[in-house]
């Protein structure tokens, strides 16, 4: 339903959760963090805007630089410092085992040590809209590259020509598995960071419901670009069948426009709009027209529920999101339904109106069945 | 919107859910031009079968509470708010008169001979 004003003249809200209404986490009464921040705030700083909350989030920036500055320092520095072991041009491509690619020292000095800092500062750089995403990206690939950096001087020590040096092949495989360590250790920081301490309580308190009562909730959101952009590359799509069928241009230039604004036109259809509904099967998610695809989550999986107010920009844009905030469905800034599921490190989160209450009534519901 | 339904309740299931319905327009659960969920949504939350809620919702239809639409599905009907309100009050009075042992012609007779 659409969003509704307050006081709708002589009508009794029905049940409402004791949290106070949605406007009143700026006022000077309201309780601390039913704002922008959502309810249930652990960390306890005092910032209370939303570009305050996605900073802090963020964690500090430094760490990202000293790793930049650490790996950088092994790349250019290794190959310098073991020059007097090293023959003039270094061994740098194998091909199993057999050195088939050279660098001058200076080279596999400087270049990888350039791609690397390239990178890691456009990373880092991005990281700040897409809140502390760093590990999860540049612990992995610093540890391939430093690790391929070791493992190359290490192969060219001490050998007269850079054609006689060996790579075997078991270092590959320890610098990939090294990454692959280095890569989910990012991604469990990444998720602890972000969900661990401040949400794992309480979200917002449960909606009393009546001894006998069975009460539903349902609720949408849309985005009425998307659905403009669906409606208009479904009508080139159908006008370029037309166009097909009359034998008007070239078939396999046709096809190929025709795939393209049909796929287009069905992922704008499908993203556009979003059901939610809170019902005693648990909370159920449906994308649109066609109430698929869906997702369920028995009520009883539900550590907590809570409102919270998200932005595109906090997340990483429209649609269907991964980011430190775990997964987002963002059809528009704004309120956002947001459900810890048991046994997940990361929070599910999908932008529909009047969230609040969804989430009062499904803490009643999973308080109810777990 | 929130429906609520009670299980003790001894009505017929389509008047139930259309009750359910009622309340939840005359509270401003949802408003003039507002869509409802569809049959097969309310069904399944409700764990009501498909047909019972497609009766509850033609009988709201016939009161003038929901615009039937193709293409768009079931609305909440213009001034539906309101007119949700008066049957609430009026299905009370029936109920009330009921308990006091009137009939609904006896409550009928009462209004027309009011001035």
């Amino acid at each position: 339903m659409t969003d509704r004003t307050k006081g709708t003249p002589g009508a009794r809200r029905g049940p409402r959760t004791p949290a106070a209404p949605r406007t009143a986490g700026h006022g000077p009464g309201g309780p601390a963090g039913a704002g922008t921040g959502g309810l249930g705030t652990g960390s306890g700083t005092g910032t209370g805007s939303g570009g305050g909350t996605a900073a802090r989030r963020a964690g500090p920036v430094w760490p990202a630089w000293l790793w930049t500055a650490g790996i950088t320092a092994v790349l250019a520095g290794s190959p310098l410092l073991a020059r007097e072991r090293l023959p003039d041009r270094l061994a740098t491509h194998w091909n199993s085992s057999t050195p088939d690619g050279s660098m001058p020292l200076w080279a596999a000095s400087a270049v990888p040590a350039l791609v690397w800092l390239a990178m890691a500062v456009a990373v880092i750089l991005t990281a700040r809209r897409t809140p502390g995403l760093w590990p999860a990206v540049l612990l992995p690939t610093g540890v391939v590259l430093g690790g391929a950096q070791a493992a190359i001087v290490r192969s060219n020590l001490d050998v007269a020509d850079w054609h006689q040096a060996r790579m075997p092949g078991w270092w590959v495989a320890a610098v990939l598995i090294g990454a692959t360590l280095a890569g989910v250790a990012g991604w469990l920081l990444v998720t602890r960071r972000h969900t661990g301490g401040r949400d794992g309580g309480d979200g917002t308190p449960a909606l009393e419901i009546p001894e006998g009562r069975r009460m539903v909730w349902f609720s949408r959101a849309a985005n009425p670009w998307l659905q403009l952009l669906a409606a208009l590359t479904g009508l080139g799509a159908v006008a370029t069948l037309a166009a097909l069928a009359g034998g008007v241009a070239e078939p396999d230039a046709l096809w190929g426009l025709f795939a393209g604004l049909a796929v287009a036109s069905l992922a704008g259809g499908l993203c556009s709009s979003v059901q939610a509904r809170v019902s005693e099967r648990g909370l159920e998610v449906s994308f649109g027209p066609f109430n698929w695809p869906r997702r369920r989550w028995p009520a009883a999986d539900i550590v907590t529920a809570r409102a919270e107010r998200r932005s595109p920009s906090q997340v990483g844009g429209w649609g269907y999101r991964f980011s430190g905030l775990g997964t987002t469905v963002m059809l528009r800034a704004g309120e956002c339904l947001v459900v810890r599921a048991r046994g997940r490190r990361s929070d599910f989160a999908v932008s529909v109106d009047d969230a609040e209450r969804g989430a009062a009534l499904l803490n009643a519901l999973a308080g109810r069945t777990g | 919107m929130l429906l609520s339904l009670d299980k003790n309740d001894t009505r017929p299931l389509h008047e139930q859910v259309a009750g359910a319905i009622r309340r939840a327009i005359a509270e401003g659960e949802c408003g003039p031009g507002d869509r409802l969920p569809s049959a097969r949504d309310l069904s399944e939350a409700l764990d009501v079968n498909v047909n019972t809620v497609l009766r509850g919702l033609r009988g709201l239809r016939d009161e003038g509470l929901l615009d039937f639409r193709r293409g768009r599905g079931v609305t909440v009907a213009e001034g539906a708010d309101a007119r949700s309100v008066l049957h609430l009050r009026t299905r009370e009075l029936i109920a009330e008169a009921a308990r006091l042992g009137y009939s609904r012609n006896d409550v009928v007779d009462m209004i027309r001979g009011l001035p």
